[in-house]
C-alpha cells in the first residue's frame, strides 16, 4: 500500500511523521503549484470551488508517482466538501488511474482501521503523538511568525527563518530534534532588527478552512499582509482538525465555540463549513481587532450565506471580502489589501483627532 | 384570523399541501405570493451579495413582496429530512439570513428540522411552530397528522398519476378531476419522451426556465420530471451510481438522472443554476454517467438571471433535432 494524501498548507508534515512512524508507505505529491491547479481545472467540473480542484490536481500529481490507495476526508456534511470524492474518484477512473480510495464516508474509526494496515497499535499510538507534536510545533511558530512579520525591519527575515525551521521540523527524526529545532531558531527569530513605529494594525483573518490554511490558494496573504506592516490575528489552525481536549470541549472554551455563541444573534445555526464561525469572529473580535479579513473560494456555500449576513450585525469592524478562483491574480488582491489598509488607518487617525 | 405568508418557491414545490393544511386545521389564513416576475427578481437581487445563487435571490424577492400582505412568514430551516443526509447551507441559513438581507420582513416563523437529532426533537419542532396559534398540543397534533396526510397524498398524485406539482398543487385545493384527464391525452399523442432532471424550484418556476415544460409540450414531447419516479426506485438509481445519498435532494438529480438514463426517456435535459454547489458536483456526476453509458442523450442547461430566452430556445431545439435525428436512422436500420 502506497498512501496518498492532497495537500493543505503544511499539514503534509504532521501526516507525513505519523504514517513513517507507524511503517506505512506515504507519497506525498509535490507542494502545490500552478501546475498542480491547471490539472485539477482541467479534469474538474467547471463550477466546483478551489479547493476541489487543488486537491484533485494533488491526487492526479500522486498518482503519477506511483501512490495506489488515496485518502480524501469528507463524509456527509451541508457543505460540498462532504460530495468531493465521489466526484474525484469518478474523474480519476476515467483517466485510467488504478487506486483504493479511503474516505470517511463508513465513520472516521471505520477510515483510521483502513489507514492503520495493519500496524500494530502501541506503534500507531507514539507515531500519532509525534505527530501532533509536530503539529502544535508547526501551528505555535505560524501564530508567532505572525507578530514578527510586522515589525521586522529587513521585511522577509522573518518568513525564511519560518521557511528553514518547517524544513527543520520536517527532517525532525524525534522529540530532541524537534526541541533542537525550537531553540534555534526561536532565538534567530527574536534577534531580528525591528522597527520601532506606532504599534501594528491588528487584522483578522477568517473564512473557508481551506483558503485560510493554504498559501497557494490564498496566495501568501499573510506574508503580503506583514510586507505591510499588519499583525494577522488567526483563529483557525491545523490544529482544530484533531486537537481533543475533553475539558476545553465541555466548558465551550474553544475558540470556536466562543465565536458560534457570539454570532447566535444573527446566525443561529450551523450552515456548513465555517460559515458560523465567520459571522461569530466578526462579533466576537470587534473591540479588540481593527479589520477582518474574509476569505472564500468562489461559489462557497456557507461564506455565501455568512457574507449575507455580516454586514446586519450590530457589532462594527471593517470587512474585506476576498474571493478566490483559478483566476484570481495577486496583484489584484495586494491592490485591495493596500486600500482597505489605508482606509482602516484614515479612520483610526481621525478618531484620534476628533478624541484630541 | 392570523395570515401566514409562504414564498412560491424554493420548498414550496415539495412541500405547499403539507404546510397550507397545518396552518389552516390551526385556523390560519395562507397567503402566497405571486408567481416570479422580473422586479420581484430584480428587487431579491438587490438585497443579497452578488454571488448568491438565483434560488435564492428570487427567494427574497418573494418575501419582499409578502411584505405588508401577511402577519407572519413561513421560513423553515430544513437541515435533514433523512439520517445524515443534509440539506445544502444556503437553506440552512436561509431564516437568519433572510432577517439579515430583509429587515422590514414580518416575524418569521423558524423552525428546525432536523431528523438526526431525533424523533422528539423533530416534534417540538412542529408544536414550536404551532405554539403561535393554540396552546393545545393536541390540536397541534391533529394539524401535524392532516398536514401529513395531505403531504403523502400529494406525493401520491405525482408519482403514481403521473402530475407535476401544480398540477397536484392545483388539484389537492380547487379543481378535483379535469386537470389528468388532458394531461394524459397530450402524453399519448406524444412521440419523444424528454426526462427533465433538476430541482422543483427550477422545474416549474416558469420564470426561471423560461418556460421550458410549455415549449416542450409544445414541440410535442412527452415531459417526464423527477417526482414521477417513486421514491424506492429513485433510492435504488442513486444506490447504482453513488452509493449513499449525501444531499438531501439528491434524487432529483442524481436518482432521476440515473433512472432515466437508464430507461424511459429519449433525452434527458439537467437543469441547474449559475453557482449552485450541489448541482454543480451532482449534474456532473449524471453527466459522466450519460458519457459512460452512451445510449441516452444528455443537455444541462445552466440558468441565471443574464439567461436569454433565445438562448435557451436554440439549445433546445438543436437537442431535439438531434434525437429526432437519431430516432429516424434506428428505425431506417430497422428495417
Amino acid at each position: 500500500m502506497r498512501l496518498a494524501f492532497p495537500h493543505i498548507g503544511n499539514i503534509y508534515i504532521p501526516i507525513k511523521a505519523i504514517f513513517k512512524g507507524s511503517s506505512i508507505d506515504v507519497v506525498f505529491p509535490p507542494l502545490t503549484s500552478q501546475h498542480t491547479l491547471s490539472l485539477g481545472v482541467k479534469y474538474s467540473p467547471e463550477m466546483a470551488c478551489l479547493p476541489f480542484k487543488l486537491t484533485l490536481g494533488n491526487l492526479i500529481e500522486a498518482l503519477e508517482l506511483g501512490a495506489d490507495t488515496v485518502v480524501m476526508p469528507g463524509g456527509a456534511a451541508p457543505c460540498r466538501f462532504g460530495y468531493y470524492h465521489k466526484v474525484q474518484e469518478s474523474i480519476l477512473r476515467k483517466l485510467g488511474y488504478n487506486f483504493y480510495m479511503i474516505t470517511q464516508d463508513r465513520g472516521i474509526m471505520n477510515m483510521m482501521k483502513q489507514l492503520s494496515n495493519g500496524a500494530s497499535l502501541w506503534k500507531v499510538i507514539t507515531a500519532l503523538r509525534f505527530g501532533l507534536a509536530k503539529l502544535k510545533a508547526l501551528d505555535e511558530l505560524e501564530q508567532l511568525v505572525h507578530k514578527i512579520r510586522a515589525i521586522e525591519r529587513d521585511k522577509g527575515e522573518a518568513s525564511r527563518i519560518y521557511r528553514e525551521w518547517t524544513r527543520a521540523i520536517d527532517n525532525a527524526a524525534d522529540y530532541q530534534a524537534l526541541n533542537q529545532a525550537k531553540r534555534e531558531h526561536l532565538q534567530k527569530l527574536m534577534n531580528l532588527p525591528t522597527v520601532s513605529s506606532p504599534a501594528p494594525l491588528k487584522i483578522g483573518v477568517t473564512g473557508e478552512f481551506f483558503v485560510v490554511l493554504d498559501p497557494f490558494a490564498n496566495m501568501d496573504l499573510e506574508i503580503e499582509l506583514g510586507k505591510l506592516g499588519v499583525e494577522v490575528r488567526r483563529s483557525i489552525f491545523a490544529r482544530d482538525l484533531v486537537s481533543f481536549n475533553p475539558f476545553i470541549y465541555a466548558f465551550g472554551l474553544r475558540e470556536k465555540d466562543r465565536s458560534h455563541k457570539a454570532a447566535t444573534p444573527y446566525l443561529s445555526r450551523h450552515v456548513g463549513g465555517d460559515g458560523w464561525q465567520s459571522v461569530g469572529e466578526k462579533v466576537l473580535h470587534a473591540r479588540d481587532w481593527d479589520g477582518l479579513i474574509h476569505l472564500e473560494p468562489f461559489g462557497c456555500l456557507p461564506e455565501i450565506t455568512a457574507r449575507n449576513i455580516m454586514p446586519s450585525t450590530k457589532e462594527w469592524l471593517p470587512v474585506l471580502n476576498l474571493i478566490y478562483d483559478e483566476h484570481t491574480g495577486k496583484v489584484g488582491i495586494i491592490n485591495r489589501l493596500e486600500a482597505f489598509l489605508d482606509m482602516i488607518q484614515r479612520k483610526k487617525r481621525g478618531r484620534v483627532a476628533v478624541c484630541a | 384570523m392570523i395570515k401566514i405568508g409562504i414564498p412560491r418557491a424554493l420548498l414550496y414545490f415539495q412541500y405547499y399541501p403539507m404546510w397550507k393544511t397545518f396552518f389552516e386545521e390551526l385556523g390560519a389564513e395562507v397567503v402566497v405570493s405571486p408567481p416570479t416576475t422580473q422586479t420581484m427578481l430584480a428587487q431579491g437581487s438587490s438585497r443579497v451579495v452578488t454571488d448568491t445563487c438565483l434560488p435564492v435571490k428570487i427567494f427574497c424577492g418573494h418575501v419582499l413582496s409578502l411584505v405588508n400582505e401577511c402577519d407572519y412568514i413561513l421560513i423553515p430551516a430544513i437541515r435533514s429530512v433523512q439520517k445524515r443526509v443534509y440539506n445544502c447551507s444556503k437553506f440552512l441559513g436561509l431564516p437568519d439570513m433572510t432577517r439579515a438581507v430583509i429587515p422590514e420582513s414580518p416575524p418569521i416563523l423558524d423552525t428546525d428540522i432536523d431528523v438526526n437529532k431525533g424523533r422528539h426533537r423533530l416534534y417540538y419542532a412542529i408544536y414550536q411552530v404551532g405554539r403561535y396559534f393554540t396552546r393545545n398540543p393536541f390540536k397541534v397534533k391533529r394539524a401535524g397528522q392532516a398536514a401529513w396526510q395531505a403531504h403523502l397524498n400529494y406525493r401520491q398524485l405525482m408519482s403514481h398519476q403521473g402530475l407535476t406539482p401544480m398540477q397536484a398543487i392545483g388539484e389537492v385545493s380547487v379543481i378535483p378531476e379535469v386537470e389528468p384527464k388532458t394531461s394524459s391525452d397530450s402524453q399519448a399523442s406524444a412521440q419523444t419522451t424528454i426526462a427533465l432532471i433538476g430541482h422543483p424550484y427550477l422545474l416549474y418556476d416558469e420564470h426561471i426556465n423560461h418556460r421550458l415544460i410549455h415549449r416542450l409540450e409544445q414541440a410535442h414531447c412527452k415531459v417526464l420530471t423527477p417526482e414521477m419516479v417513486t421514491t424506492e426506485e429513485l433510492e435504488l438509481a442513486i444506490a447504482r451510481l453513488v452509493g449513499r445519498a449525501s444531499w438531501t435532494y439528491e434524487d432529483e438529480v442524481v436518482g432521476a438522472g440515473e433512472h432515466y438514463l437508464q430507461s424511459g426517456a429519449d433525452g434527458v435535459i439537467g437543469i441547474m443554476t449559475f453557482g449552485c454547489g450541489p448541482d454543480s458536483l451532482m449534474m456532473d456526476m449524471v453527466h459522466r454517467q450519460a458519457t459512460r453509458l452512451g445510449i441516452t442523450p444528455f443537455m444541462s442547461l445552466t440558468l441565471e438571471e443574464h439567461t436569454a430566452e433565445a438562448g435557451v430556445i436554440t439549445r433546445l431545439e438543436a437537442f431535439l433535432d438531434m434525437i429526432q435525428r437519431k430516432k429516424r436512422r434506428q428505425v431506417a436500420v430497422c428495417v
